[in-house]
């Protein structure tokens, strides 16, 4: 499915998994934004992924438990860089030029390099 | 189809499926009702084929593991309750699991349990850092076909096959008081649970997706499912008859993990003991990591972030750090010198909580089209897939009430 064609928001593509023009899981379609105004057509502009996208989908209670535990981060990808839309979204891109790899980077500056095999 | 791949597929699948919650209440089962619970373990078993082969259709087809998908189908809220659950079930299990590395550590060597439970955790830590997942897969089912010698005990010790094979029919025992039979029902629930643990069709998904199947590998996950778990069950089944045949007249009542490698001991003394013990420490050691990373497949799935073990360990950072996290928690717990067979019937206990939520989404997913396409369920297995939700379910609602009633089985 092309992300210009018609979808199911909620059955298509909220709360699909992200993965990148390298095969990467990068995150996963935690909100949406739409572009748009009154009486013009209501298009769908970007993928918004990060913690601080469950805002409008959590009760007030739980989205203070998950600031404190995850931060409040967005990632916005526009939609330009879908590519397609199947049990996963596919995008054009790399992660860490859409700014999804920050966190990963984070972590992995912790982790050895070496002794796997 | 590859016959060498399959071969040990299956024997992976086969000395992989005993756990430490089957090791317990096969030989509480077997000593307290005799044979009359075997047929419960073959219908908990027939399940497990159904949800694993779906799991394993599931990732070869829609190429997504069971929790990347269980996200989207229940959406963000009812996923993150499953989320935390099974995330607490798995946790639980994986510090029972901690709890008999180090008890058969403290029977092999006579250190002390503590320090076996430490020295238990890091050795599985190391082997999970440094070896890729086919080979932990491999290494931890193949080392655990030493669990067969729990077959040929049985043999050895000539049970009533007449019997035996009479357990395979459903049925009640006669004669039993409203308490005994409220026991019966509470180890039948427990048995479910054990059988079909959720962690079971998490690793065995994400399995799939980290040795990237596809649909040509259908047929091999059909097979692994249905001949491995059969076979591995059998292994509980010999636990279970062991016991019946040996503990029940004596008058018996297995306790503690070492009772049932005393299954082995008594035919084939000193040697069968260490064997048994071998087969039971490698058997419950690969349960204490596919639990834990379960726990870091389910947690990575849901959230988008890097994860699997065909990567080095920077590879998929979040993943790493969160399995060793589970590991070193699930190490805690044990340390806190809680009794690891009392957290086995927490685990057993919260697992047939989560059970139902678990499993639903695997099987609105299999079913679907849109994603599965021309290998989505078929008649067969949609109709087995719901019978077996209905039962699970029913389990999942007597469970709380039959470990109060019982005491936890005791009574």
């Amino acid at each position: 499915m092309k992300p210009s064609g018609r979808l199911k928001l909620v059955s298509q593509l909220l709360d699909l998994p992200l993965i990148d023009s390298e095969g990467n899981y990068c995150g996963i379609v935690d909100d949406v934004e739409f572009d748009g105004a009154v009486g013009k057509k209501t298009r769908l502009a970007a993928l918004l992924v990060g913690p601080g996208a469950y805002a409008g989908r959590m009760p007030g209670w739980a989205m203070w438990l998950i600031r404190l535990v995850a931060g409040d981060r967005i990632t916005r990808v526009p939609i330009a860089k879908v590519e397609s839309i199947r049990s996963f979204v596919q995008l054009n891109g790399n992660a860490r030029e859409l700014g999804l790899e920050t966190s990963e980077d984070k972590v992995r500056a912790w982790i050895p390099r070496r002794g796997a095999l | 189809m590859n016959p060498l791949e399959l071969t040990l597929g299956i024997m992976t699948a086969v000395g992989g499926f005993v756990d430490i919650s089957e090791l317990v209440f096969a030989a509480k089962a077997g000593s307290k009702f005799g044979y009359a619970l075997i047929w419960v373990f073959a219908v908990a078993t027939v399940g497990i084929m159904v949800f694993g082969e779906m799991s394993g259709r599931v990732a070869a087809v829609a190429k997504q593991p069971v929790f990347n998908l269980m996200r989207h189908r229940l959406g963000l809220k009812l996923g993150l309750v499953t989320l935390f659950a099974s995330l607490v079930a798995n946790l639980i299990t994986c510090a029972a699991e901690i709890g008999g590395v180090a008890m058969i550590l403290n029977y092999l060597t006579g250190g002390s349990f503590r320090l076996m439970a430490i020295v238990g955790a890091l050795a599985l830590m190391a082997s999970m850092w440094v070896l890729p997942f086919k080979w932990i897969e491999r290494i931890y089912g193949l080392l655990g076909l030493f669990m067969i010698v729990f077959a040929v005990a049985l043999v050895a010790i000539h049970p009533p096959w007449g019997q035996l094979a009479g357990g395979f029919v459903p049925q009640i025992p006669k004669g039993l008081s409203t308490k005994e039979m409220l026991i019966f029902a509470y180890f039948a629930v427990a048995i479910v649970s054990a059988v079909m643990f959720p962690y079971e069709a998490y690793f065995y998904s994400s399995g799939g997706i980290e040795e990237e199947w596809g649909p040509k590998d259908l047929p091999t996950n059909t097979i692994t499912c249905t001949v491995g778990f059969g076979l591995g069950s059998l292994l509980s089944i010999a636990i279970l008859a062991s016991s019946a045949q040996l503990f029940t007249p004596a008058n018996v009542d297995p306790q503690v993990l070492g009772s049932s490698a005393l299954e082995v001991a008594i035919p084939f003394g000193a040697v069968g003991l260490v064997v048994a013990l071998m087969g039971m420490l490698f058997a419950i050691s690969g349960a204490a990591i596919e639990t834990c990373m379960a726990n870091a497949y389910s947690l990575s799935q849901f959230f988008g972030w890097e994860w699997g073990r065909h990567r080095k360990p920077w590879e998929a950072p979040r993943f790493t750090v969160a399995w060793a996290c589970f590991f070193t928690v699930a190490l805690l717990i044990i340390l806190t010198g809680i009794d690891p067979m009392q957290l086995v019937e927490y685990a057993v206990l919260f697992s047939i909580l989560v059970l139902p939520l678990t499993y639903l989404p695997l099987l609105l997913l299999a079913g679907d089209k849109s994603y599965m396409g021309q290998y989505a369920n078929g008649s067969l297995g949609g109709i087995l897939g719901w019978i077996y939700f209905v039962l699970i379910s029913l389990a999942a609602v007597g469970a709380l009430p039959l470990y109060f009633l019982t005491s936890g089985g005791q009574g």
